[in-house]
């Protein structure tokens, strides 16, 4: 490690460099070796604010401001003592070294899980703070204590080796411990920033977690997220996390959800838990989600969302586009649009028809097409595939016994039941 | 939500359905067990010494299913795995290490699996050039193409064919007094071969790839704590099937082998414990036996050595990424395949030889994974009250300081005769 020079405004240091290093006393005498880096986790770019030092197979600490510089060694200011650790945990503390080293931790940026090789910090102005982590390859290397060997072979050979010059280095900003609370100051920071993620993308990072580790990030989203993530997750996983939140929150979180989503999260719970959530939920939801729960879910019944545009003959193309506007929101893919008269479906409007429509007076009884298909609500998947492959639906209306519109099965909902099966 | 569940106390259908639905792991780990390695050391055995090592069995398979319901625990109440665990508690070097050395050993078992596919196809008159080449791309295929749940059910159903050897034991007509007495008296001898082959019986069935994988197994069925007993009797359903398949191949080969002074020199000779059963298509059944089990192992080692290196540097794993998100993943996978098939096929190779350095690195790593899973078992933090009690503690040490004894002298010999030969 190169020697602070007075004129150095900062410098950049690594956990792996600092970790086991003397602890000396402004004599020189010494103390112990450095054991851990204990950091403030409210902050963007959190600070250290005590050491944890071992010595004598006891485990002390001594706050950050004691030090008095870092050079090979740690070198206290004179008269600093070793203290004893609270024995309570203080709130909104981060173990650098026992929490976030070696633990997996969420990606913003690249959207995925990753385990922190080392941690990069920079020192300026007195004061040490958690600026990266190091996810790469040359940090393992670095961990093992060799890397200069290792960068010197690599650069013999090939100099401009991806390795040598790219650090695989995230800003701290960008990542999301998930075992270590964030700090309350950050819990709004921390929902912003797992709301950023794509969907199926947090799914995916959900999916991938242990069991705990899946529990305590869910509980962190917001409703609004928590839903999306769900509708892109397996119905066992969604399940397992509906069960992991407190039953208001849980209900909350189904109302937000497509209802044939949250029908199909509910079906896999135990009775009581479903009728309690169901209670939980707000009327007109529940009783939707309800009616779905009544068919087997891999039918059209269980696949289908009653959320669809339904719209009498006389209504105008002016009145559908504003239609589709007004519920734009709720609906999940929409293309197709069903003119329904007395109960009887009598025919649909694809977008396509509206826009191409010369005038938007005009009534949809003029434009209105045959609908090619609808299935019955207890067709199986396959029918619901071959009826939307055969006439190019992007959703298929289903219909019951005495042909009245129940719902429709979208395009992606048959995709993933199909790939599912395969 | 949770309290609610418990009190609930399922009833004896439910309890039925709930242990099927967790079943599994615990089994086919079990399956896997029973490898080319494995049938090869036990028909050796029995072959060479009779009911007299027959013994041993009950104590290792007590051993075994301490160890294994350890890793299923620990897999159940922290939802990792047992690479993950290791890294988040001790950190880069000593995963790096576990790593080197579980490769190198899951190496050695697959170039193991591979001679256990040219063997039993050998019956078949198909030479090694032409059904290690095809096998390997075939178990490669299976495994990255071919759908997880379906390949664990058809091995599952083919590793049903170990029923023939208590078939043929019974056909055989041993003196059952003598068995059941052969089963529970430890004999002891001093002579090197005897003391190999039973170290060669304990390392071969408790090997360290099994807690890595039953651990991964039990984290990917996603298993609650509240369904930790369904997983015991699993895990202690699949140990006593081992043991059943291993006394009854020792047991086999001694009532017809053993009797008749044969000793095995190749693959036929080790078919003839089935003819009471098969007669004269005694070598054709033993060949699908052997070959099932190679061809499990073979697919089950390369992907689980992949899994425990990804996952404990941090790369990304899992058969559902596609090649270029998860390199080291497939690359790992893929090279232990080929490799191992590789391996096999270079004229005038030292098989039993490969065999012996496999067996001496399970031996070596051994040790070290059971006294890291004590720790990690011991950890208040990580396992709260389903840590070890203080007598399963006792038993599970006393496994640790025999099996380290016990494999110390099996890496001590193994590197002498190694160095001898």
């Amino acid at each position: 490690m190169q020697p602070l020079q007075p004129s150095e405004k900062f410098r950049f240091l690594y956990f792996t460099d600092l970790i086991g290093m003397k602890v000396v006393s402004s004599e020189g005498a010494p103390m112990g070796r450095l054991a851990d880096l204990v950091a403030v986790s409210g902050e963007p770019y959190p600070p250290v604010e005590s050491l944890v030092v071992r010595s004598a197979g006891k485990l002390w600490q001594v706050p950050w401001s004691s030090v008095e510089s870092v050079n090979g060694s740690v070198r206290l200011t004179p008269g600093t003592a070793l203290e004893p650790i609270p024995s309570a945990p203080v709130p909104d503390r981060l173990h650098l070294g026992q929490e976030i080293l070696d633990r997996q931790i969420v990606d913003i940026e690249g959207a995925k899980l990753v385990r922190v090789n080392d941690l990069h910090f920079l020192e300026t102005k007195g004061q040490l703070r958690v600026a990266h982590v190091d996810v790469g390859l040359r940090g393992l290397v670095r961990r093992m204590g060799w890397q200069r060997p290792v960068d010197g072979v690599v650069s013999m050979f090939r100099p401009a080796a991806r390795y040598l010059n790219d650090e695989a280095l995230l800003s701290w900003k960008l990542v999301q411990p998930i075992e270590s609370a964030p700090g309350r100051v950050r819990v709004e920071a921390t929902k912003k920033a797992l709301a950023s993620l794509h969907p199926a993308d947090l799914a995916e990072i959900i999916e991938d977690l242990d069991r705990h580790q899946r529990e305590v990030l869910f509980q962190r989203l917001d409703v609004g997220t928590a839903a999306d993530a769900l509708e892109e997750t397996s119905t066992e996983l969604a399940t397992e996390l509906l069960e992991a939140v407190p039953p208001e929150k849980a209900a909350d979180i189904l109302e937000e959800m497509a209802p044939d989503e949250a029908a199909d999260a509910l079906s896999e719970l135990p009775g009581p838990t479903r009728e309690s959530l169901l209670r939980a939920m707000e009327r007109p939801e529940a009783a939707e989600v309800a009616e779905l729960l009544e068919y087997h879910p891999r039918s059209a019944g269980g696949l289908m969302t009653p959320d669809l545009v339904e719209l009498p003959p006389e209504a105008t193309v002016a009145d559908a586009f504003a239609e589709v506007r007004r519920r734009a929101e709720e609906l999940p893919l929409v293309y197709e649009l069903f003119i329904v008269e007395g109960g009887q479906l009598k025919g649909m409007v694809t977008l396509k028809d509206l826009v191409l429509a010369v005038d938007t007076s005009l009534t949809l009884t003029s434009i209105l097409r045959e609908v090619p298909a609808t299935v019955r609500d207890d067709a199986s998947v396959s029918d619901v595939a071959r009826a939307a492959s055969k006439y190019n639906l992007l959703s298929v209306p289903v219909v019951d016994e005495f042909g009245s519109l129940k719902g429709m099965v979208t395009v992606d909902d048959i995709l993933a039941e199909v790939i599912g099966a395969a | 939500m949770p309290p609610e569940k418990r009190q609930v106390r399922p009833g004896r259908w439910r309890q039925v359905a709930l242990f099927l639905a967790v079943m599994g792991p615990g089994l086919i780990t079990a399956s896997v067990d029973n490898d080319a390695g494995g049938i090869t050391t036990y028909s050796l055995a029995g072959a060479q010494f009779g009911t007299k090592l027959l013994w041993t069995l009950g104590p290792v398979t007590v051993a075994l299913i301490v160890v294994q319901e350890m890793s299923a625990r620990m897999g159940v109440v922290t939802g990792k795995g047992l690479g993950d665990l290791i890294r988040e508690n001790f950190g880069v070097r000593t995963t790096f290490w576990i790593s080197v050395a579980l490769v190198v050993a899951n190496l050695a078992n697959t170039i193991a699996e591979f001679a256990g596919v040219a063997a039993s196809l050998q019956i078949f008159h198909v030479p090694p050039w032409i059904s290690v080449p095809l096998v390997a791309l075939g178990v490669w295929l299976l495994v990255l193409k071919g759908s997880n749940r379906v390949v664990e059910k058809v091995f599952l159903v083919a590793s049903l064919l170990y029923v023939a050897y208590p078939i043929s034991l019974v056909l055989a007509k041993p003196d059952w007094g003598e068995v059941a007495l052969a089963a529970v008296t430890p004999t002891f001898q001093t002579d090197g071969a005897y003391v190999a082959m039973l170290i060669g019986l304990v390392g071969t069935t408790i090997a360290p790839w099994m807690q890595f994988y039953q651990q991964a197994a039990v984290v990917e069925k996603r298993i609650d704590v509240d369904e930790l007993r369904y997983t015991r009797i699993d895990v202690v359903m699949g140990c006593i099937v081992t043991y059943v398949v291993a006394f009854s191949i020792v047991m086999a080969c001694a009532a017809t082998l053993h009797r008749q002074g044969i000793s095995i020199q190749t693959a036929d000779q080790a078919a003839l414990a089935l003819a009471p059963l098969a007669g004269r298509y005694a070598s054709w059944l033993f060949a699908f036996g052997l070959f099932n089990a190679s061809l499990f192992a073979a697919a089950i080692l390369p992907l689980s050595t992949a899994y425990f290196v990804t996952e404990s540097a941090g790369w990304e794993s899992g058969l559902d990424k596609k090649w270029g998100e998860a390199k080291q993943f497939y690359w790992l996978f893929t090279g232990i395949v080929v490799v191992g098939a590789a391996v096999v096929l270079l004229p005038r190779l030292p098989l039993i030889r490969i065999m012996l350095v496999s067996q001496i690195v399970n031996g070596m790593l051994l040790p070290f994974v059971l006294i890291y899973m004590l720790r990690l078992a011991n950890d208040e933090k990580l396992m709260g009250v389903h840590r070890n009690g203080r007598w399963f503690n006792a038993v599970a040490w006393t496994t640790a300081v025999v099996m380290i004894t016990l494999t110390a002298y099996l890496v001590a010999t193994g590197v002498r005769d190694l160095v001898t030969t």
